[in-house]
């Protein structure tokens, strides 16, 4: 099912290809990294000598055993940590070189989807859906609308006044995607989203997750769920002790 | 399908995969009412108050209350102190022997002197007769020799003022008086250099209710970063999101700012009470004291006070992975 990516392959063994790859393609890419190297403030390497391109549209598995440096990865993408040396692009940002209001923008066109759901308890489904937009500055008005179609899209329509914990695990990752999709964002970024739910419902998620980057979204999703990738095909990105270790299609 | 009005920046058309709406169906639109007011957080919306803030309002408005009662305390004492000092006079003393020297002219030449000073409206020499009958009556009718006080009593003049506040009368009264031997009566003096107490107490209370005014500050501030720990979660969420920290913050700031205006509010009707239970004990001293003056003053205050405890506490507010 995997398929070798011509195109990331030869970027990452010989620099000296990204150039004819971008000639074939007029796109440009979503994200891009090339060296890229993240050390924490302990010392220890999270990230070294990541070279990479991820185009609009994209859905891509990012595997690796656990500290391989997944999530540090995803959040370089949203300007949680930032990269120490290297470059990194995302949606046109140079992450190393932005502001703190650049990075605001960046993750208000970024929907985050967290293993834990992140989900506000003391509030509403509503509310929680509506967080995104309520942050980008949108009326109450308009925010009823928009979250009552998306969480009809994800099939929680009927619960869009109770609170989440009277949700079960599967329907609570559906609150999360709804709320990581109620801004339309290009990008959406999944750490781990399905780590605490049975197969089926894993698979159930991903159907949403496939659906949303059938329809445009630029899905890029940390798992250790390998069986997903047979029934839901994408790119596979490697990570191994915080270094690339394959990219396949 | 549906346009998405969120997507600031639509992607290029040369995309190979343009972004196109999921297929978002509009079951369930009506089967649940709107909420008219949903409870949002961030922004101008207020969080939701509790039992720390019910608690932080009852301890600020005991402190608001306590600077209610220093500055209406102050007002009673410069309305007492105002209606009776245009009536004070300074008595000058001089010993009769000194007085009687030279046929009288010590005497008279001090009374000039004292004269000449631009703040002294008069100047009456009191005839001994005068003050011994005075004296009798003060002493309620001791059968003192009145022929023998007389000879005992001192010369007196009696000094009234045009302006007792001036800064330096009282020290060419004393300076007019020692030149001649005579001697000023210091509790007169104290008694009009009332004004100066009555500032001097002004500055304390004005102290006293800046310390106070931090200590609810800092109630408020604490009561709030309660809040803060209770609600870092969302905070940290709302980052996440792409919050301003305006939006992330101003929540919290608007919570103290009516912290303590409440407080303020609910002090100036705690002060309602002194005013009506002293009443009758004012109004013999002629003070009739104006509470609805200090409504503004404790509203504001309180308001202020709050904001600023808000403001302390929301100064650093990290949350991990956010850059904040």
């Amino acid at each position: 099912m995997l398929k070798p990516c011509l195109c990331v392959a030869s970027m990452v063994t010989r620099g000296g290809v990204m150039a004819t790859v971008w000639a074939m393609s007029d796109e440009k890419p979503l994200i891009h990294m090339q060296q890229l190297m993240l050390r924490y403030p302990t010392g220890k390497t999270a990230l070294s000598g990541i070279t990479l391109e991820i185009p609009q549209g994209q859905f891509v598995y990012m595997i690796g055993e656990s500290g391989a440096g997944k999530s540090s990865l995803l959040r370089m993408f949203y300007g949680g940590v930032r990269p120490s040396s290297g470059s990194l692009v995302v949606q046109g940002l140079d992450m190393r070189q932005a502001n703190d209001a650049k990075i605001r923008e960046i993750r208000q066109r970024t929907g985050i989807i967290f293993q834990d759901h992140r989900l506000l308890f003391s509030r509403t489904v509503f509310e929680n859906v509506a967080l995104p937009l309520r942050v980008q500055g949108w009326q109450t008005e308009r925010l009823i609308p928009r979250v009552r179609k998306v969480l009809a899209y994800v099939g929680l329509a009927d619960r869009l006044w109770s609170y989440p914990e009277a949700l079960s695990g599967g329907e609570q990752q559906r609150v999360a995607i709804a709320r990581a999709m109620t801004a339309n964002p290009p990008l959406i970024l999944a750490d781990e989203p399905t780590g605490n739910l049975d197969v089926d419902t894993a698979r159930r998620v991903l159907d949403y997750l496939m659906d949303l980057n059938r329809n445009g979204a630029t899905v890029i999703m940390a798992t250790h769920d390998l069986h997903l990738l047979e029934s839901h095909p994408g790119r596979v990105v490697q990570l191994h002790g915080g270094t690339l270790a394959g990219d396949s299609w | 399908m549906i346009r998405i009005p969120g997507l600031k920046k639509q992607p290029s058309k040369n995309m190979a995969r343009r972004r196109v709406e999921p297929n978002v169906v509009n079951e369930g639109q009506s089967s649940l009412p709107d909420r008219e007011h949903p409870r949002l957080p961030g922004g101008f919306n207020l969080p939701p108050f509790g039992v720390h803030q019910v608690l932080a309002v009852v301890i600020v408005c005991i402190a608001l209350w306590a600077v209610g009662v220093i500055w209406l305390g102050m007002q009673a004492a410069s309305q007492w102190v105002g209606s009776w000092q245009q009536d004070i006079h300074i008595h000058v003393y001089l010993d009769a022997d000194k007085g009687k020297a030279d046929n009288g002219k010590g005497a008279n030449k001090l009374q000039q002197r004292l004269e000449n000073i631009p703040q002294i409206a008069s100047v009456r020499r009191i005839p001994a007769a005068e003050a011994a009958t005075w004296m009798q009556s003060w002493l309620h009718d001791a059968a003192l020799n009145e022929q023998d006080l007389v000879n005992r009593l001192p010369l007196t003049f009696e000094l009234s003022l045009t302006d007792e506040q001036s800064q330096f009368l009282f020290d060419d009264i004393r300076d007019a008086a020692s030149r001649f031997g005579g001697r000023v009566n210091e509790d007169e003096v104290n008694l009009a250099r009332a004004h100066y107490w009555l500032s001097q107490a002004s500055w304390l209370a004005g102290f006293a209710s800046i310390v106070l005014a931090l200590a609810m500050a800092l109630i408020i501030s604490n009561t709030l970063r309660m809040t803060l720990l209770a609600r870092a979660d969302e905070i940290h969420l709302m980052r996440l999101l792409g919050a301003k920290e305006w939006f992330v913050r101003m929540p919290f700031i608007l919570e103290g700012m009516v912290l303590g205006a409440a407080a303020g509010v609910a002090a100036w009707l705690l002060l309602w009470p002194i005013i009506w239970g002293s009443s009758a004990w004012l109004l013999t001293m002629q003070v009739d004291l104006n509470l609805w003056i200090l409504l503004p003053a404790l509203l504001l205050g309180g308001g202020l006070v709050g904001t600023l405890g808000a403001v302390i506490a929301t100064a650093r507010v990290v949350s991990a992975e956010t850059g904040v």
